[in-house]
């Protein structure tokens, strides 16, 4: 009995320290997932968000019409299609480079650290400023990019007004802000590899691809599946880099998913549909970390 | 022979290097020069690799624009109140679902965790909503409030506070210190590192936040950096990149100057995360 009410007492503390976090969580985490969801049932005027109280639901309940129209409008399964471009060229890309950067920095040689430290730089870098760096280096006419090619005598291309290039320049800028961060945790999980593994391997008369496929690779893929969540999660955010490169054109070909969210609640005023596309973004993204767990296990146990 | 062979790897290494080096800086190299063109010079075509002309008054310019003075004072109050509130939630919380096996612990610590893989375009209306609710709209509050506990720095501190070992409380606690005792006396001084990291991470983030603050702020005076930099990039008319540029040089410096004084830190926190994680 008493060493209960010794156990309150300290465990009391205990709830006290852990009240403004997850006060903070509930309300503006927690409660925003909650009604999210809720409204992405409802018929949702502005005028009803105006007048809803902070705990009331605003709106109609509609069923699933919202979900109906998302899935009816051309400009939403374009925007999914745009985004699954941008995750094609992203994804590989940042984990191949960021691999081959942190294999070949991982030996020792001057000038290391200060290689480390100028890639890591454009993370930093905000991503309002690099998309504007990003549209001085690729404007058609006083860009960097051609003017490079000019020298070559080629004719650089309107990069961010075609319609398949606008993308892969977002893509190409976003992969050069993150390169430098998964660099180095690649390089962390390098030197976590007991060196006696390489030795036994060249005795063995590894070559070093045979090196980096069997030892390197394999050694390395929980940190992997770490970078893949991660970039994931950059692919479902990209939003601003469009708001200032692109404003979505040309042609609507790079109107990402979050982009328009943004534009159907805050310039359209369409509640209720843009709670449903975040909904439909979330279940995509539960379903990606899911079948992306199941797989990375499977692996596991068959070693 | 062994030798001219490793010598020659070692000049492949530095060419290799210097390469890679030149592709990652280009972009950076290109702001810098475009930011002292002139507007005459920058849309000249083709462009030109040195300016022939300095044009310093760009900058003068982009600071009056940008109102510099005022938006570097609402981001660094925004960051910095942001940054020590998250480190302090984020450690007692990290602290408790790490030693105290507090009822519901466990469950607290996976719904925090479950928030990460919520995309914050989920949030983005609700917030919108609930902060103006709250009649918080339009204020730095709005930016500081919502963000001051997240789930990774609270996941981060746990994991690092796991291996203070439990010895050393239990020491503490027979030697009559309390709980602040503990946090003041053993907690913190043993997570230094990771409170750098965290607070390194957190101060990048929100330096460089922008959606939020597009979202959460109407008037002039209370803009951040970010979002009056892509107003002014909205505002300019194209024969002026070179404000634009100028400007964004402006906004990168202070993040930098944080960055170079910590990146030893920063780079130490990053390696030892990955592992961890």
């Amino acid at each position: 009995m008493k060493s209960m009410i010794s156990k309150l007492k300290s465990h009391g503390w205990g709830y006290l320290f852990l009240l403004p976090a997850l006060l903070i969580m509930v309300l503006f985490n927690f409660y925003p997932i909650i009604w999210s969801f809720i409204v992405s049932f409802n018929k949702t005027k502005a005028i009803e968000i105006k007048q809803a109280g902070l705990f009331d639901i605003p709106g109609k309940f509609v069923a699933l019409d919202n979900y109906m129209q998302v899935l009816k409008n051309d400009l939403f399964i374009k925007s999914i299609g745009n985004t699954a471009y941008f995750a094609i060229i992203f994804i590989p890309l940042t984990l191949i480079l960021s691999l081959l950067l942190a294999v070949y920095i991982n030996k020792k040689f001057r000038g290391v650290n200060f290689f480390r430290t100028v890639l890591f730089i454009p993370y930093i870098i905000s991503v309002i400023s690099s998309s504007l760096i990003f549209l001085a280096l690729f404007n058609s006419e006083s860009g960097f990019i051609n003017a490079v090619l000019k020298q070559f005598n080629i004719d650089g291309p309107n990069w961010l007004s075609n319609e398949w290039l606008a993308m892969p320049v977002i893509a190409i800028m976003s992969i050069w802000r993150r390169v430098g961060y998964f660099m180095l945790m690649y390089l962390a999980g390098l030197q976590n590899i007991p060196t006696s593994l390489y030795e036994v391997a060249e005795i063995d008369g590894a070559t070093p691809f045979q090196r980096f496929r069997y030892i390197v690779v394999p050694l390395l893929s929980n940190i992997t599946i770490v970078i893949f969540v991660l970039l994931l999660r950059d692919v479902l955010t990209v939003f601003q880099e469009v708001y200032v490169m692109t404003g979505g054109g040309p042609g609507n070909s790079t109107v990402t998913v979050p982009f328009l969210i943004y534009n159907e609640a805050f310039n359209y005023l369409r509640y209720g549909t843009a709670a449903a596309m975040s909904y439909i973004l979330f279940m995509i993204t539960v379903v990606v970390v899911i079948f992306q767990n199941k797989f990375t296990k499977k692996k596991h146990s068959t070693r | 022979m062994g030798q001219s062979k490793s010598r020659g790897k070692t000049i492949t290494n530095y060419v290799l290097m210097a390469v890679i080096l030149l592709i990652f800086t280009i972009p950076l190299y290109w702001l810098v020069i475009g930011s002292v063109k002139t507007n005459m010079e920058f849309n000249q075509v083709p462009p030109t690799f040195w300016p022939k002309q300095f044009e310093l008054g760009n900058y003068l310019t982009a600071w009056k624009q940008l109102d510099f003075k005022t938006a570097f004072i609402n981001s660094s109050i925004v960051t910095v109140v942001c940054t020590v509130l998250n480190i302090i939630t984020g450690v007692l919380a990290g602290y408790v679902l790490s030693k105290k096996n507090v009822f519901g612990g466990k469950l607290i610590l996976g719904m925090i965790i479950a928030t990460l893989i919520v995309p914050p375009a989920v949030l983005l209306l609700p917030l919108y909503f609930i902060i103006t609710k709250m009649g918080m709209y339009d204020s730095l509050i709005a930016l500081v409030l919502p963000f001051a506990a997240n789930a990774y720095t609270i996941y981060f501190m746990k994991q690092y506070i796991d291996d203070i070992p439990n010895e050393l409380f239990e020491a503490a606690s027979i030697d009559g210190i309390g709980e602040v005792g503990m946090m003041m006396k053993i907690v913190f001084p043993l997570i230094t590192p990771a409170l750098a990291t965290v607070g390194l991470i957190n101060f990048v983030g929100n330096w460089n936040s922008f959606t939020m603050p597009l979202v959460l702020l109407r008037s002039d005076e209370k803009f951040t950096l970010p979002l009056k930099q892509a107003l002014l990039a909205n505002a300019t008319d194209v024969n002026e990149w070179p404000l634009i540029l100028a400007a964004t040089v402006l906004s990168i410096i202070p993040v930098l100057i944080v960055f170079i004084g910590s990146q030893k830190m920063f780079v130490k926190g990053i390696m030892e995360g990955a592992v961890k994680g």
